[in-house]
């Protein structure tokens, strides 16, 4: 059998940061489906660099619990974890190593619930929310890649991408859509600093819905919060390189 | 029979950390998880090892929730770099190393001096019960062993890099900043570091 490694970013300063990656992975320990379940972090512990210590396994695989394929996934993880890239033979042990949760085009599924369960209605728009940065592309494309989706699922009748940290900003999204109701949905891993306190703090909310100049705002829980996101990482597992 | 493990008070039918209180946290993993994340302030505990575990509570032991998962649960890998470090086979990393590898936002640690980093990991490590055997320390085999660097020393060493050339002036340590916040002014480890290096330069 094989033993699933999940690793997440985790944080210094915020206990909530990680608790999606232990969420998922006690779901996934019940389900029985792996030899084992491990959790490593960048800013907890146990630690990427150490997370394998003790590990038996003759076969693992390695799924970031990360929204895009970039800095940590790329150069992070990889060195941390010694990992030669997607296939790594060390001591008798084949560690496989996955593109990110977040990157998955199943993950466009659990976008849809998000805002089904916030109460989305066909004519409303969902505003997938990513953080955007100026540095890696590869961010951007991703969080435009799953606002596609959620447009080609035809379920809404408006859906695109806004950034916390790039154009077009959330700020501006009631000039985005033209939807009475605009579904809020943060493609980030945890309720953490942004999620779960500047994002509602910077755009005014006042809890799960908000009415603003005759138009409503419903902000959803983080993307990487939901059950579902363990269905994607066994998905993703699965799909692991051979 | 009774034993401890770093905070950790391990006898046949619970484990716990002795107190004031007599709190029964439930005895799974998920429960004392959540349980030693924070401190006796509430303040939370980015670092497993730090000595602050909250005091007070015990948890009952079962099949389900034997010692050996209650330690790992409280201490991620005690138990696996405690019998590495007695086979001789546990993996070691010094700081030089783990720092030298560093990139992005803590790629800065690795201009620290030897002796800022040798402070830093007085300061970092003397308030973990982990015994850092990367830096040369004894372990005894009821110990736990510390075989490389943490991250919260390493954002340590990034905050100390920056203090090299023109160090803040002390402040009163104020317990109520978070135990890792660094950059902030009064956060106890930060206020410890830079007494040291105020005493030492003296």
């Amino acid at each position: 059998m094989t033993t699933l490694a999940l690793v997440g970013h985790g944080s210094h300063l915020n206990a909530n940061s990680s608790a999606p990656v232990h969420a998922h992975a006690a779901t996934l320990r019940r389900r029985g489906r792996f030899e084992d379940v491990l959790t490593g972090f960048w800013k907890e512990e146990p630690s990427l660099s150490r997370m394998l210590d003790g590990c038996t396994s003759a076969d693992v695989v390695v799924v970031p619990v990360f929204i895009s394929n970039g800095y940590f996934t790329k150069t992070v993880i990889p060195r941390e974890m010694r990992l030669d890239g997607p296939l790594t033979q060390r001591d008798g042990q084949r560690i496989r190593y996955t593109g990110p949760v977040g990157a998955d085009e199943s993950l466009a599924g659990v976008i849809i619930e998000r805002a089904l369960e916030a109460g989305a209605r066909p004519e409303d728009a969902i505003a997938v929310l990513g953080h955007g940065t100026r540095r890696e592309s590869e961010s951007e494309r991703n969080v435009y890649a799953m606002a596609k989706r959620v447009r080609a699922s035809g379920r809404f009748a408006e859906a695109g991408a806004v950034f916390l940290d790039q154009e077009p900003g959330m700020l501006d999204m009631l000039e985005v859509f033209r939807a009475g109701t605009v579904v809020v949905v943060p493609l980030f891993v945890a309720d953490g600093w942004h999620a779960g306190q500047t994002i509602p703090a910077d755009l005014s909310l006042e809890g799960a819905e908000t009415r603003k100049g005759g138009r409503i705002v419903r902000y959803t829980p983080a993307v990487g919060t939901h059950p579902s996101l363990a269905a994607v990482i066994e998905r993703l597992a699965g799909s692991a390189a051979e | 029979m009774t034993r401890t493990v770093g905070q950790l008070l391990i006898e046949d039918e619970a484990i716990g950390v002795p107190g004031a209180a007599n709190r029964t946290i439930t005895g799974t993993p998920e429960a004392v998880f959540a349980h030693v994340r924070l401190g006796d302030d509430g303040r939370y505990r980015p670092l497993s090892g730090a000595a602050t575990l909250p005091t007070g509570w015990s948890a009952p032991l079962g099949p389900a929730f034997d010692a050996d998962i209650a330690i790992e649960t409280v201490y991620p890998l005690a138990l696996t770099h405690q019998r590495q470090f007695a086979a001789g086979t546990l993996r070691v990393v010094p700081l030089e190393d783990v720092l030298a590898r560093q990139s992005g936002r803590y790629e800065s640690s690795a201009v620290l001096s030897e002796e800022g980093r040798a402070r830093a990991a007085g300061v970092v490590c003397g308030a973990c019960v982990r015994h850092p055997v990367w830096n040369g320390a004894a372990c005894a085999p009821e110990g736990i062993p510390c075989p490389e660097a943490c991250s919260v020393l390493v954002a340590f060493c990034r905050e100390a890099a920056s203090w090299q050339a023109s160090p803040p002036p002390p402040e009163p340590p104020d317990p109520r900043i978070p135990w890792a916040a660094f950059e902030e002014p009064g956060n106890e480890l930060r206020e410890r570091y830079l007494q040291e290096m105020a005493e030492a330069h003296d």
